[in-house]
């Protein structure tokens, strides 16, 4: 009677229609005698259904299936009830004087009617001809993770999500199907509830109140996000009430989070030995001839003394410190939900409230956050509709560690282990001046930043506050044709206090004043959009057309106060001190966009789409700000020829094929206008106000664009039992943003400009299959990605861009992934002097030093020998999920991996050689000590002169990035209905849950999804440029300079449904 | 047609509620003014303040001239010095790589330099403002232009001149020109700017290039090629524009609120006591690498003792601008380091003391003693000694068995009483004195070392730019 692809959210919602549509006849024909009906719901496997709707149509008479599947209803015996659940087609009964009546339910994917939100609409799963990836509420409803993209990791082909810290409420970094640029950003972008933001935070959104997310990988999908969806697009949406019975549901869990991996560091006694070594070994490179490793330090100068303890009586520091234990602890958290969910066919809602309070594996961090969220949608009369989504999230934090080198967690781990974790005097450290410890402040080279002078005796709170609200109004304005406006803000708002104890507890490098900074930010997002749909069958023809405009604009603004010269520690606001500096500033940007899009099935057999935007932004030049981003796909339903009807061994077959072109905006607000910066001199005792040009102009920047072709195919064979989705696609960017270096004698280094092309291509498989149905249930999900990321043309002359930061070089050239690894070959270590004579070395080469490989073979160590030694992208990555269900129990596990890319352990630059004192990782302890001591031939002799480029980028840095993970294991049990029956509760459903559960990795530090840079980002004013302002930040994605271990988490919760 | 009517209506009410024109999407800056606001003489004081504060990289302590002038001669060492500590020890063992990160990083510096004072000059031309305006600003961006090309030909030798704002297409022609013709470029500069720039008494903005300094750089580049005709001639005028004097004593020439004396000929003003104003950093960088004092020094430039043992015995200058090392939690530590530029009570942000003392670049001590290496004769030489209570040349005290000629005799000079002051390095260039002042100190130092390569990654960009023998 109804068409099963009516592009309605959800399949409930198309139940919901039906009772709509059929309103009147039940006016029409009266009412008959009252029965009361009883059944159970099951699935396609015979299990109960809980949680189904039953309604009866054309009523306000509605129920809910117990834990059980079972259900008892009242309705005339001439009614017909309307079943419906997510992920299973809704089915409509006539009661037919029945009083039992059992209905087995069949999942909506299995008849492909499942709907998919695909961006200003949605579309069954049957008519998509493009690619894109939809995962419902029940793939992640009882992980840990407070942004739900962490969820994914591992679970959609084609979608790398990395967690490259492991801060509570610290977002992954996600790249769809490869990397798309090299100076613009590359997150993709989020559309929450229909509002798209760029580099959204999704922590703001409690998971436990999105129903899906749709992600969109190709793009043809992403080009009705024109401008802005090359990086592809992440769709979520959140929940609203079913009409029926009001569910009242409430969670409780609790749980604990560990350091399973730490980095072997040495310990005192190896610690001693090195530094001994190192001074001895500089002191007699320094004269040869005269200096001995066993002169005493009064005769040296003070670069080469060592500390008499270490000398005479080193056993006296034991095993020392261990920083790591000092600092990491074992971590809780509580997360409590309660939600309220339902409505009647005029008005559904959802309210829900959320606290999660969760403490880091990392001393004094923590992480709270308070989310409250009420969806509304009424309907007005039969032709207007109304609604409001409100989410607004309140997030108190702190969070360190994340920042790299010169953050608590990495310093701790350079501090010397001999020193203790408290003093004689119950202080921190050895600059206490009362110590007997003080005696050290005289070596230069002994290090110690405690991580207590940073956690306890620097006491800083984030506060964040965030508001996203859409109201929206529809309107049919003749049958089929239906216009929708919304309006949507999003209001952010931080706050970071900080103040810094004097003196730090004598814990930290120096001994600092007090020091008080407040910092705000400010962020609004308004958007206003207008669409009009008109759809409509005719016959076999069923068309969809879409047409839109939108209106968004960003402001942000940014502040920073600084208060110095504070009395004493007994008042930690800024008015207590005297400030000493403030600043604030302030950016914006706008867009306007037009889209249109046009839907067309002929027998529900043949799909074509097609799709047009055109943006306008802001951040363009004048001559190039507005730009077309159009698209086509197409479908063919092969299964439902005649030719395979007769085939029963196939279920269904699909060819999907697109192409279209999507574009890329992340740069800098201003990137196409020539900013003048404040550049102040002097005259005489006052300030001499200067302004200095700081880029070049580029009046015709525009978009970098992406073509991409998708050719898929789905099938499903025996029965539904296996389903294999298989996509191919080929992407070219071109016009890429790229800051192109231009001779300096310009004054510039660089200049924005679209140049350059760089191919995407890769192949995507996913299959699911149910193993066993009956009474245990048990699938298992594959899938599979591959990536191949090519240059294809840089800026003049193919110059190969080379980006440094702390000495790690990546290069980016053409016929080449970008951003390669650069630096020089080590083939081991110089045994002896003559193995340093017989082999082409660097001048300062000693024996114990780095054997250099001579790469281009002249002959000489020179910086020609740089080459090209790993990429961070990996060959493939790959995802495995396996669920059993059995009665009550349902149990899972996913395990993950990437494979074939490499990792920079950029930590090799201060714990692998001498570096001022710091502490070093526990296997140089198996340096060349002598030629009779010649080590593990890897690492090198001790020395404080590094010779030999011992300090260069050379492949030791580089390490493999392959990794297993055991991702998350869950094991739920639902209470049976016979224990149910006599609590208040109607489920009742307790789980354990663990994330990060296992790791193989050969990385020696914390993880191989560390990496201290992520995506380029230019939100909320940024530059894109990392912490030293050398590269954009997305240069060095898989470069770990110092990174916050993954804990693992384990949850046991509750939840139960009134 | 309906449908398309609708559409229409629709997307003409969305058009009204939401301001939809293209005036919506300009945008202007909110936190940065843009760069086609150079109209007014307000306008180009702010340039004008902008190219000035370019002064700041090229004679950073730790910028080019600092590293040439102390690092590479006998001056000078580091410690502990904070940073990517191969690169910058190749400046002090001569071992300079193409690759070298500092090297690159002065070459950017300098260029943007010369942009900040070319674009002042490009744009000023076409500008209505006053014929004397006009040729004020001229002079001394031409002063600024040829003082930063002077310190870079002494780097580099041959350049690229660039004396408009180029294009980034356009910069890939401009290739190097011989240093003569640098030199040519830099004594035009400076010829214009000390026949338009007012004397010192008559300068109303302390800081700004006065004739002096412009006739003071003048001589110099005329020493630097030999001529020192030309040379003494242009020295003489600053000797008898009755516009400098050295002052009393060494010491009154140091101390955080020591401004623009008249000894001062040209100097860099800095402003301490607030983090978000230019303030100097000469204090803590010169400073050792230890925090006894409450902040890091950086441990650049630590004093020789080869320097230290340069000064006669009673010099008072040894003691004004060195300290023989700190007291660190009761242990003395032999460390010397340069006090000239000393603010032990600057206000401290963030670790870093904002201390307020400026930097010198030409000064009249300097000037006679340039003075007398253009004419031989010692009276001006003396004029300095005399100043340090020390011997004159000539007389019997003199140490004259050390530095029997003229030319040795203002050579020790020199390295006393600008020492530290980023000549010392040049001086030795200027007189031929390099190689065999440095070898006999045991430097492996040799003539392609004289100049420092061009960066790797400026001939990678254009393959036409040529290296330095011997790179």
């Amino acid at each position: 009677m109804m068409s099963p692809s009516l592009p309605y959210r959800r399949s409930w919602r198309v139940g919901l229609v039906f009772v709509l549509l059929c309103f009147s006849f039940a006016q029409i024909f009266g009412q008959g005698r009252s029965v009361t009906v009883t059944g159970k719901i099951t699935d396609e496997t015979g299990k109960g259904l809980p949680g189904a709707s039953i309604l009866v149509k054309s009523s306000k008479n509605g129920t809910i299936s117990n834990q059980d599947g079972a259900y008892s209803i009242s309705a005339t015996e001439n009614a017909v009830l309307v079943i419906s659940s997510i992920s299973f087609e809704t089915q409509e009964v006539p009661v037919n004087s029945r009083s039992v009546i059992d209905v087995s339910m069949l999942p909506s994917n299995k008849t492909l009617n499942e709907v998919v939100v695909v961006g200003y609409g949605t579309q069954s799963k049957r008519a998509i001809t493009s690619a894109v990836a939809s995962v419902g509420f029940n793939e992640f409803k009882d992980r840990s993770f407070s942004n739900v993209t962490q969820s994914l990791a591992g679970k959609v082909a084609g979608v790398n999500i990395t967690q490259a810290q492991g801060a509570p409420g610290s977002s992954p970094i996600i790249r769809i199907r490869g990397v798309s640029s090299i100076t613009a950003g590359t997150n993709p972008l989020f559309v929450v509830d229909g509002v798209p933001l760029e580099n959204f935070n999704l922590n703001l959104i409690n998971p436990q109140d999105i129903e899906s997310v749709d992600i969109l990988k190709d793009a043809s999908s992403a080009a009705i996000y024109g401008s802005r969806g090359a990086n592809g697009v992440v769709l979520v949406t959140t929940k609203l009430g079913k009409p029926g019975k009001t569910n009242i549901s409430a969670g409780y869990e609790y749980g604990i989070q560990t350091v399973t991996r730490k980095v072997p560091m040495m310990n005192a006694q190896q610690w001693i030995g090195y530094y001994i070594d190192a001074h001895n070994n500089a002191w007699v490179d320094q004269n040869p001839a005269v200096n001995k490793a066993s002169d005493p330090n009064s005769v040296r100068p003070s670069t080469y003394r060592i500390p008499d303890d270490f000398i005479n009586n080193p056993q006296q520091f034991g095993n020392g410190t261990d920083w790591q234990d000092v600092m990491f602890r074992v971590a809780p958290s509580h997360n409590a939900q309660l939600s309220v969910s339902g409505g009647t066919e005029k008005t559904q809602f959802l309210f829900s409230g959320a606290y999660l309070d969760q403490q880091a594996v990392l001393d004094e961090n923590y992480y709270k956050r308070l989310s409250l969220r009420t969806n509304i949608k009424h309907k007005v009369s039969e032709k207007f509709s109304l609604g409001l989504n409100l989410g607004a999230t309140t997030i108190f934090d702190r969070t360190e560690g994340t920042q790299g080198k010169s953050d608590v967690i990495s310093l701790a781990i350079q501090s010397d282990p001999i020193f203790p974790v408290y003093n004689e005097n119950g202080n921190l450290g050895y600059r206490d001046p009362n110590s007997v410890w003080s005696k050290y402040i005289a070596y230069n080279d002994l290090n110690l930043w405690h991580p207590y002078s940073l956690t306890r005796f620097y006491h800083k709170q984030n506060k964040s506050f965030n508001t996203l609200g859409t109201a929206f109004a529809e309107y049919s304005i003749i049958p089929d044709l239906k216009f929708r406006t919304s309006i949507s803000g999003n209001l952010f708002n931080t706050r970071l206090n900080s103040y810094r104890v004097k003196n730090q507890g004598y814990g930290y490098s120096g001994l600092l004043p007090a020091e008080g900074n407040v910092q705000t930010s400010y962020m609004l997002n308004w958007l206003s959009e207008n669409t009009l749909t008109y759809d409509k069958q005719f016959g076999d023809h069923s068309l969809n057309v879409l047409a839109g405009y939108s209106v968004q604009k960003q402001r942000d603004e940014f502040a920073t106060v600084t208060s110095g010269s504070f009395p004493n520690d007994l008042v930690e606001t800024l008015n207590a001190g005297v400030v000493t500096s403030g600043s604030s500033t302030a950016s914006e940007w706008a867009m306007i966009s037009y889209l249109a899009r046009a839907q067309y099935n002929f027998q529900n057999k043949y799909f074509l789409t097609a799709a047009i935007r055109r943006d306008g932004s802001s951040r363009f030049g004048t001559d190039t700000r507005w730009g077309y981003f159009p698209s086509v796909s197409a479908g063919w339903m092969i299964s439902d020829e005649n030719f395979l009807k007769d085939v029963k061994f196939v279920s269904s077959l699909k060819l999907r094929a697109s192409y279209g072109q999507t574009g890329n905006n992340q740069i800098p607000n201003y990137g196409a206008i020539s900013l003048l910066g404040a550049t102040n001199y002097v005259s005489g005792s006052a300030l001499a106000s200067g302004l200095t040009i700081g880029n070049i102009a580029n009046t015709n920047l525009k978009w970098e664009r992406t073509n991409q072709l998708n050719i898929g195919v789905d099938l499903r064979v025996l029965n539904d039992r296996i389903g294999l989705s298989a996509e191919f696609y080929n992407s070219v960017t071109r016009d890429m943003l790229l800051n192109v270096p231009v001779p300096d004698i310009s004054g510039f280094s660089t200049q924005l400009t679209n140049i350059g092309r760089m191919q995407n291509r890769g192949v995507e498989l996913n299959l699911n299959t149910k193993n066993t149905t009956g009474k245990v249930v048990w699938t298992t999900d594959f899938n599979f990605s591959t990536n191949r990321n090519k240059v294809l043309q840089l800026g003049p002359g193919n110059a190969p861009i080379i980006y440094t930061d702390y000495v790690v070089a990546v290069k980016t050239e053409v016929g080449q992934p970008i951003s390669n690894f650069f630096g020089y070959v080590v083939d081991g270590v110089f045994r002896n002097q003559a193995a340093v004579d017989a082999a082409p070395h660097y001048s300062t080469t000693k024996p114990g030093d780095p054997i250099i490989r001579d790469v281009n073979g002249d002959g000489k160590i020179t910086t020609d020998d740089r080459t090209t030694m790993g990429n961070f992208q990996p060959d493939f990555t790959a995802g495995l999920t396996n669920t059993v269900s059995f009665k009550g129990f349902d149990f899972s596990f996913l395990l993950q991996g990437t494979y074939g890319g490499e990792i920079v352990n950029q930590n090799f630059r201060y714990l692998g050689f001498w570096n001022n004192g710091r502490n070093m990782f526990a296997s140089v302890d198996n340096r060349w000590r002598s030629e009779a001591n010649p080590g593990d031939g890897t690492h090198f002799r001790a020395t404080l002169g590094l010779t030999g480029l011992q300090d260069q980028f050379h492949s030791l840095w580089v390490e493999d990035a392959s990794f297993t993970r055991l991702k998350n294991i869950r094991l739920s049990y639902t209470l049976p209905t016979s224990l149910t029956s006599k609590t208040p509760f109607r489920v009742a459903r307790v789980y354990v849950n663990a994330d990060n559960v296992y790791l193989w990795s050969k990385y020696t530090n914390y993880d191989p999804e560390n990496t201290t840079y992520g995506a380029s980002n230019y939100s909320s004013g940024g530059n894109g440029l990392n912490a030293s302002g050398n590269a954009p930040n997305g240069a060095f994605i898989g470069v770990d300079y110092g990174s916050y271990p993954l804990p693992r988490v384990v949850t046991v919760g509750l939840k139960v449904d009134l | 047609m309906k449908v398309i009517k609708l559409t229409f209506t629709v997307l003409c009410i969305g058009l009204l509620s939401s301001s939809c024109k293209e005036s919506f999407l300009d945008l202007k800056p909110l936190s940065n003014p843009t760069a086609d606001n150079f109209k007014t003489t307000d306008d180009f004081e702010l340039a004008v303040n902008g190219a000035y504060a370019s002064l700041y990289t090229v004679y950073h302590p730790e910028g080019p001239v600092s590293y040439a002038n102390e690092q590479m001669s006998d001056n000078a060492i580091m410690f502990n010095i904070s940073g990517i500590q191969a690169d910058k020890w190749q400046f002090k063992d001569y071992s300079l790589a193409t690759a070298n990160t500092m090297v690159y990083q002065f070459w950017q510096d300098c260029y943007k330099a010369i942009f900040n004072a070319n674009i002042v000059l490009d744009r000023i031309e076409s500008a209505n403002v006053s014929a004397t305006y006009k040729d004020g600003v001229k002079a001394q961006m031409m002063f600024l232009r040829a003082l930063y090309y002077f310190n870079m030909v002494q780097l580099w030798g041959d350049l690229p001149i660039v004396t408009t704002p180029l294009t980034g297409e356009e910069s890939y022609s401009v290739l190097r020109s011989p240093a003569s013709a640098v030199y040519d470029q830099i004594k035009k500069d400076l010829i214009f700017a000390a026949e338009k720039l007012p004397l010192a008494s008559a300068i109303t903005m302390p800081g700004r290039v006065s004739k002096g300094a412009a006739q003071t750089l003048l001589g110099k580049v005329y020493l630097t090629l030999g001529d020192k005709t030309s040379a003494a001639t242009v020295l003489k005028e600053v000797y008898n524009s009755n516009q400098y004097s050295l002052l009393t004593n060494y010491s009154d020439l140091w101390g955080p609120s020591v401004k623009n004396t008249k000894e001062s000929i040209f100097e860099i003003q800095f402003l301490g006591g607030n983090a978000s104003a230019p303030f100097s950093r000469y204090y803590q960088t010169f400073y050792p690498n230890n925090n006894f004092l409450g902040f890091y020094g950086g441990g650049m430039n630590q004093v020789t003792d080869d320097l230290y043992n340069e000064y006669e015995t009673g010099d008072p200058r040894r003691d004004v601008s060195i300290a023989l090392g700190y007291n660190n939690a009761g242990t003395f530590i032999n460390q010397k380091y340069p006090i000239k530029w000393t603010d032990t009570k600057a206000t401290q942000v963030g670790g870093n003391p904002l201390s307020n003392n400026n930097f010198m670049v030409l000064r009249y001590a300097d000037a006679l003693l340039l003075l007398t290496e253009a004419t031989g004769d010692a009276t001006y030489l003396n004029l300095v000694r005399t100043r340090a209570k020390l011997p004159k040349f000539g007389d019997a005290t003199y140490p004259t068995a050390k530095y029997p000629t003229l030319d040795l005799a203002i050579e020790h000079e020199r390295r006393t009483e600008l020492a530290i002051e980023f000549n010392r390095w040049f001086d030795l260039k200027r007189t031929n004195r390099a190689i065999p002042v440095l070898t006999a100190k045991g430097k492996a130092i040799t003539q392609m070392k004289l100049l420092w390569p061009i960066p790797q990654i400026v001939r990678t960009q254009n393959e036409a730019i040529s290296q330095n023998a011997g790179y």
